[in-house]
């Protein structure tokens, strides 16, 4: 389900923060689609994206090379990536779109800046996956500020506990917030979790002076 | 899974990665909980956790029987036999261009069960399944939860899974945009009563001119969806009819 549309936290915080899926439909187009996804991957990698991975290997942020996720496109291929720039995203689109490859694109993130890029680049969107919200059970669920990081992953494989973990490891500064981003990102296999943002999130956590530290 | 206890040192370094909480430290030695594991394969990706002694090991036979439910449900790394799709549900919004599968004048709903954090058990997912079939919702085809009903009229979930605990389980369907204020409230009355959570998501298809009549829905409804969504840019080919042949399906 990959969970894009259900990332916490405020509209300051989401900005700059977009996922992008290409998709192979089953039964519809994925037949002969390896190499068109391929090309999709390429356009992406020379973008510098945020993250990258796919369900057969892990992510960059897993020690997974771009040849590994090249190589290893399933029978029904899709690409899983995030980015941190609206310019590198625009891009992307703007590269993707020309090549008319007629695969299946969607991008998460806030909906008018999403809109306002595809306007930019005279594209009419089809549909839209609207989040409404958590219901049942929520006052077992843990903060907001730890769900903020958990409902980056697209499949629910980043603990609480790890998290907590991470937060409480950099207010003691015992990592920086970059080392700590990086090691939430690990157990996400498919690429939407964005250690750019989990990066400027753990900058609240970090001692002073220690915010922006590598 | 398990942990080979010939192997395990006892340092702990896995502990924190596990969503369901299901490793523990007993005297010097982690050990997983079987029935809290949710075989997600977390701790056993080398290139996760990065477990010194690669002590994690797949139990024999779970791709097989009952407990298999957990490893669909839970691990996005394996693909449904009958849907070829990775993970817990259909393709949703992402391929919709060209599938289809939400059209004009229509809605589709997916209730992620278990999401964030909790998991769920099928028990809690049937509660979900029975209360939406009493109002003839058509489950979704192509979703590996569907296959796990014994009788999808009225939303039953064999008997064998009941018991079985997932991260997540995704109920999908499509439905007439009309229905909506109904299947909000169904969906309202239900999740008072259950024992976990789940994000809701709502599909629709933006009119020639860009606008989303459901959000007047939604408006009248009192409810506002989050600033961020998932969006399909239509660049899929080849395209799907923007209206379903004979009107919008049940």
């Amino acid at each position: 389900m990959t969970h894009s549309l259900h990332r916490r936290g405020s509209p300051e915080s989401l900005r700059d923060d977009y996922v992008l899926l290409a998709t192979a439909a089953a039964g519809v187009n994925h037949e002969g689609s390896k190499d068109k996804l391929r090309r999709v991957l390429e356009i992406v990698y020379e973008e510098e994206p945020a993250n990258v991975g796919s369900y057969e290997t892990g992510t960059i942020y897993a020690g997974v090379s771009m040849e590994d996720i090249k190589a290893s496109l399933a029978e029904v291929p899709r690409v899983r990536c995030c980015f941190s720039s609206r310019e590198k995203m625009k891009r992307v689109l703007q590269r993707v779109k020309e090549m008319d490859l007629g695969i299946s694109i969607t991008v998460s993130g806030l909906i008018d800046e999403v809109l306002e890029m595809a306007r930019e680049l005279g594209i009419k969107p089809h549909s839209i996956n609207l989040s409404l919200d958590i219901w049942g059970k929520k006052e077992e669920l843990p903060s907001e500020e730890v769900l903020e990081f958990v409902t980056m992953c697209g499949h629910g494989l980043i603990s609480k506990d790890l998290v907590e973990k991470c937060i409480a490891d950099v207010r003691s500064g015992k990592r920086t917030p970059r080392q700590a981003a990086e090691l939430i990102a690990r157990p996400c296999v498919c690429g939407i979790f964005n250690p750019d943002r989990a990066e400027n999130l753990l900058a609240r956590y970090a001692p002073p002076g220690q915010e922006g530290e590598q | 899974m398990f942990i080979d206890q010939e192997k395990c040192s006892g340092c702990g370094i896995c502990l924190p990665y596990c969503p369901a909480g299901a490793i523990k430290l007993v005297g010097k030695k982690a050990v997983v909980d079987r029935e809290l594991c949710l075989e997600c394969g977390n701790c056993g990706r080398k290139q996760v956790v990065r477990c010194p002694k690669d002590a994690f090991v797949e139990e024999p036979g779970l791709y097989e029987g009952v407990r298999a439910v957990r490893k669909f449900f839970s691990d996005p790394a394996t693909t449904h036999k009958v849907t070829r799709i990775p993970g817990r549900g259909t393709e949703e919004v992402k391929t919709n261009d060209v599938t289809g599968r939400v059209r004009r004048g229509e809605i589709g709903l997916a209730l992620e069960m278990g999401r964030p954090c909790l998991g769920t058990s099928m028990q809690e997912v049937q509660r979900v399944t029975m209360a939406l079939a009493a109002h003839g919702v058509v489950f979704e085809e192509n979703n590996p939860l569907t296959h796990l009903m014994s009788d999808r009229k009225t939303g039953a979930i064999s008997t064998e899974y009941l018991k079985e605990k997932v991260v997540s389980v995704i109920i999908e369907f499509t439905d007439r945009a009309e229905r909506l204020p109904l299947l909000l409230e169904t969906i309202r009355k239900v999740a008072r009563e259950l024992d976990t959570v789940f994000s809701l998501d709502l599909i629709a298809c933006f009119e020639d001119d860009g606008s989303l009549p459901v959000l007047e829905t939604l408006n009248q409804l009192g409810m506002k969806p989050r600033p961020n969504a998932k969006i399909n840019l239509g660049i899929g080919r080849p395209p799907a009819p923007l209206y379903r042949e004979g009107g919008p399906c049940r």
